[in-house]
């Protein structure tokens, strides 16, 4: 490799193969740990992704449109899935989706005219109807925006998909959820990591279903 | 309807416990990365399709981190600005952001799950001319070694597969570039790139 290092050039560089060696072995406990949350989500959501897959391919049969929203990493994983079932590469259909934070003008006119709390809630009252899906992330469950997005969805009629972790949070008691798939961990970025999974499992079984419709 | 749990999962393990056998390529990845972030670089991400967000997530880690107390670093990604990606569609869209915001001494992290990254590759290989250290985040069956520095492949040909394994790679860097960064040893060290 190109940046070997150069043991020779410093006193130090020693003890910085020994603190590779402990970073090391952190990256392969974390690796380890991802891999032991990963099959406990999936077995444990296994059911709730199939009864979530089952409502969303009815949705997209009868003409429904996926929206996607979450703050931060969490939007950067709405703007993925989305991405996913509009364009899922060779060989597979692709989906009407997608995610409510890609327009930048919507985004500040919103939030410095009403408020941040309010930015998903508004698209989806101007671009939702009752046969649309929203899918909503935040890893604390606790983030307002979302909340209200999806309560907004839910008295437009939409399907309503809530991905959180820790608990649940307000994701878990606001009533809104249709599907609710929360990740058993309190690591922000575990839960983010398996989220992925539940998603890319998600949109596997819809694509099964429509094919299996066909 | 039933999933076909066993075969997700299957996929997944294999591939996952694969990560923990690269951990030491990851670990001087991060300790290069760490380096150039001491020495006042910033961290340049892109991708395309579900890869751009993970740019943009990659980039927010750095810049606004999950955890409190630890120091915001500079990072951002080229593949947020609607105008900059369809307007310089033909030029190369991240060579060209490259060539125009990059510096020597930054660091450029290409992140891709398919096979065909030509894109990813010619800002990798003009970010390498331009003096930063560079990474690629790839797949099994996608970029080789040959333009970058770091390599780090998810070890699954599935680009949903490979993408999970790519997201726990980046949120390691960056938390392990903090614990380089945190350590007084960090400064005595030298790199060649």
């Amino acid at each position: 490799m190109s940046d070997a290092l150069y043991p020779f050039l410093s006193p130090a560089a020693g003890d910085v193969e020994a603190l590779l060696a402990t970073v090391t072995r952190s990256t392969v406990e974390k690796a380890r740990e991802i891999v032991a949350l990963r099959r406990e989500v999936l077995t444990l959501l296994g059911p709730r992704i199939a009864a979530c897959a089952k409502a969303l391919a009815a949705a997209f049969a009868g003409g429904g449109r996926l929206f996607t929203f979450g703050n931060g990493g969490s939007s950067t994983d709405a703007q993925a899935v989305a991405h996913l079932f509009l364009a899922p590469g060779p060989g597979h259909r692709r989906l009407p989706a997608m995610s409510l934070t890609a327009d930048v003008a919507l985004l500040t006119a919103l939030t410095n005219d009403i408020g941040f709390d309010a930015v998903f809630a508004r698209q989806l009252a101007a671009l939702g109807t009752g046969t649309d899906i929203a899918m909503g992330i935040s890893t604390s469950g606790g983030s307002l925006n979302v909340v209200r997005g999806l309560q907004e969805a839910k008295r437009l009629g939409m399907v309503t998909v809530g991905l959180a972790g820790s608990g649940g949070g307000q994701l878990a008691e606001c009533g809104a959820v249709d599907h609710l798939l929360v990740i058993p961990s309190s690591s922000v970025h575990r839960i983010q990591e398996a989220q992925a999974t539940v998603c890319h499992v998600l949109w596997e079984s819809v694509r099964r279903a429509l094919d299996e419709a066909d | 309807m039933t999933l076909a749990l066993g075969t997700y999962l299957q996929e997944r393990d294999e591939a996952g416990l694969a990560l923990a056998e690269d951990a030491e390529l990851i670990a001087r990845a991060c300790h290069a990365v760490a380096l150039r972030f001491h020495r006042g670089g910033r961290l340049l991400s892109f991708g395309t399709g579900q890869s751009a967000a993970d740019a943009a997530h990659l980039a927010v880690e750095f810049v606004h981190p999950v955890i409190v107390g630890k120091r915001a670093l500079p990072a951002f990604s080229l593949a947020n600005d609607a105008s900059a990606l369809s307007g310089l569609a033909r030029a190369g869209v991240f060579a060209t952001q490259l060539r125009l915001l990059g510096r020597a001494g930054d660091i450029a992290v290409g992140i891709t799950i398919d096979e065909d990254c030509a894109e990813v590759a010619a800002a990798l290989a003009v970010a390498r001319e331009m003096g930063m250290t560079t990474l690629a985040l790839t797949k099994a069956g996608g970029l080789d070694g040959t333009v970058v520095d770091h390599l780090l492949t998810a070890r699954s040909r599935d680009p949903r597969v490979a993408r999970e394994l790519q997201m726990t790679t980046y949120h390691v860097l960056w938390e392990l570039v903090h614990v380089f960064l945190n350590d007084p040893r960090l400064a005595a060290t030298e790199i060649s790139r």
